[in-house]
């Protein structure tokens, strides 16, 4: 999924609506497969790039924001099953072990508002 | 070894519902009293358990797929793979007559004598000019209004190994498969001696880590099933990995969708047919030898109210 994210700062959502253990996609592009995804794990958010790094860009839901574990402990990748820290986007198991995700920097505003955070780093993998 | 196909894939996974829904939302029916399966129109299908039942075979590396159970023509080649396998491993009868072993990769694997139902029905047609087989007239090729669409057969199944001479050596030497056509450095497509099919098995090599289930997938009845039913999978919120396309080796209509069973789920319509006439033939993976073309969805393809200055091809 090699699909650009936006240079621009762009809203996800208010960020109290995500809760612990839980994943959410955004930004889907004309696939309908989304470019970034935002989960809850030990209370902080983190955000990745909708692309796990066995293939070059694979989509890694199995459904729409359905980016983790059965036991929620991980992400995990539904293409051949490789499995994530949430935090540090790290592979625990599967065919890209020691490889990572790659992080997508996030701000929230003083309304409680879940933002892309517009940087550098938001430039396309390619 | 009159070995004619994959009738059951046994699957221990750890989200049953979801495996469940995946698996019906795809097109699959429950079977009639057997409240763990999962059928297509001629029978053969998919079974769910828990993966801490302990009924179930072990599995490589965790791998969700707990056994593989080919049909057979006959009470003679039941015979002849349990006096083959007996000789260097464990053979089970099981209750329902079927054999249980396990491959030289160490998946478990099944023998029964065929239940797979003769299936009467008429492929996809299409009105090419000058064939003699064409649709009756009034009869359409696309049903816009058309209820859910049900896969006709279990197809194939693609192992990741990590040695793939072995593993291969094994269904062709021990069970009398045929190499139809190979990657190079990657593995053999496979079909047992009972089947014209183009692969039953397909093997990929790959790290020991990743041992494994690359793909399953099932027939359905033409490439507008394969397309319909695919679009309405998306539209159901699952995430295609890709396709919708065509395959070289094989010539099947493809269409990969991410899925909870750790594994790729494909649906698949039209593959070639070859008898022991055939002379495999060998290609350097790559994308253009892996599909013949390759189809994008579009939701906008006209222009009409909203349609942006520059186009609807516009970024």
């Amino acid at each position: 999924m090699n699909a650009k994210l936006p240079v621009q700062a762009v809203p996800l959502c208010v960020a109290s609506d995500l809760g612990e253990g839980e994943a959410r996609g955004f930004l889907p592009d004309e696939d309908g497969q989304d470019r970034l995804f935002v989960l809850r794990h030990d209370g902080e958010l983190h955000a990745w790039r909708n692309a796990c790094p066995h293939v070059d860009g694979a989509p890694m839901a199995w459904r729409r924001h359905a980016y983790l574990s059965p036991d929620r402990q991980h992400v995990m990748c539904h293409a051949h099953g490789a499995r994530f820290e949430p935090d540090t986007g790290l592979c625990v198991h599967g065919p890209c072990l020691g490889q990572a995700l790659q992080r997508v920097p996030l701000t929230i505003d003083g309304e409680g508002q879940l933002w892309l955070a517009r940087t550098e780093q938001t430039q396309p993998i390619e | 070894m009159n070995i004619t196909g994959i009738e059951t894939l046994v699957f221990g996974v750890e989200d049953l519902a979801a495996c469940r829904q995946y698996l019906l939302d795809y097109g699959l029916e429950p079977a009639a009293g057997q409240p763990h399966r999962l059928v297509a129109l001629d029978g053969t299908g998919v079974e769910l358990f828990a993966a801490t039942d302990a009924s179930l075979p072990p599995a490589p590396k965790g791998c969700q797929l707990r056994k593989c159970v080919m049909g057979v023509a006959d009470a003679a080649t039941l015979d002849a793979i349990e006096a083959e396998l007996a000789r260097d491993r464990e053979v089970l009868r099981l209750p329902d007559g079927s054999l249980q072993s396990v491959d030289d990769a160490g998946f478990a694997i099944g023998f029964q004598l065929s239940r797979r139902q003769p299936l009467y029905l008429l492929g996809e047609v299409s009105n090419a000019p000058g064939s003699p087989l064409q649709r009756v007239a009034n009869q359409l090729g696309v049903q816009a209004g058309r209820g859910r669409i049900q896969p006709r057969s279990l197809s194939h199944l693609v192992y990741f190994v990590p040695d793939v001479a072995k593993a291969e050596a094994f269904y062709v030497n021990r069970l009398g498969f045929r190499v139809t056509d190979r990657f190079d450095g990657v593995g053999p497509f496979m079909q047992p001696a009972g089947s014209l099919e183009h692969h039953s098995h397909f093997l990929i090599g790959a790290p020991a880590f990743m041992q494994g289930v690359e793909h399953f997938t099932f027939h359905f009845g033409g490439p507008t099933e394969v397309i319909q039913n695919g679009n309405r999978f998306i539209e159901a919120g699952y995430q295609a990995f890709w396709g919708p396309g065509r395959h070289v080796f094989g010539s099947n209509w493809f269409w990969y969708f991410n899925s909870p069973f750790g594994c790729h789920v494909e649906m698949d319509a039209d593959m070639d047919l070859h008898d022991n006439t055939w002379r495999p033939r060998v290609a350097k993976i790559s994308a253009d030898a892996s599909q013949a073309f390759l189809l994008r969805r579009r939701d906008k393809w006209m222009p009409g109210p909203g349609t942006p200055d520059n186009g609807d091809y516009a970024a």
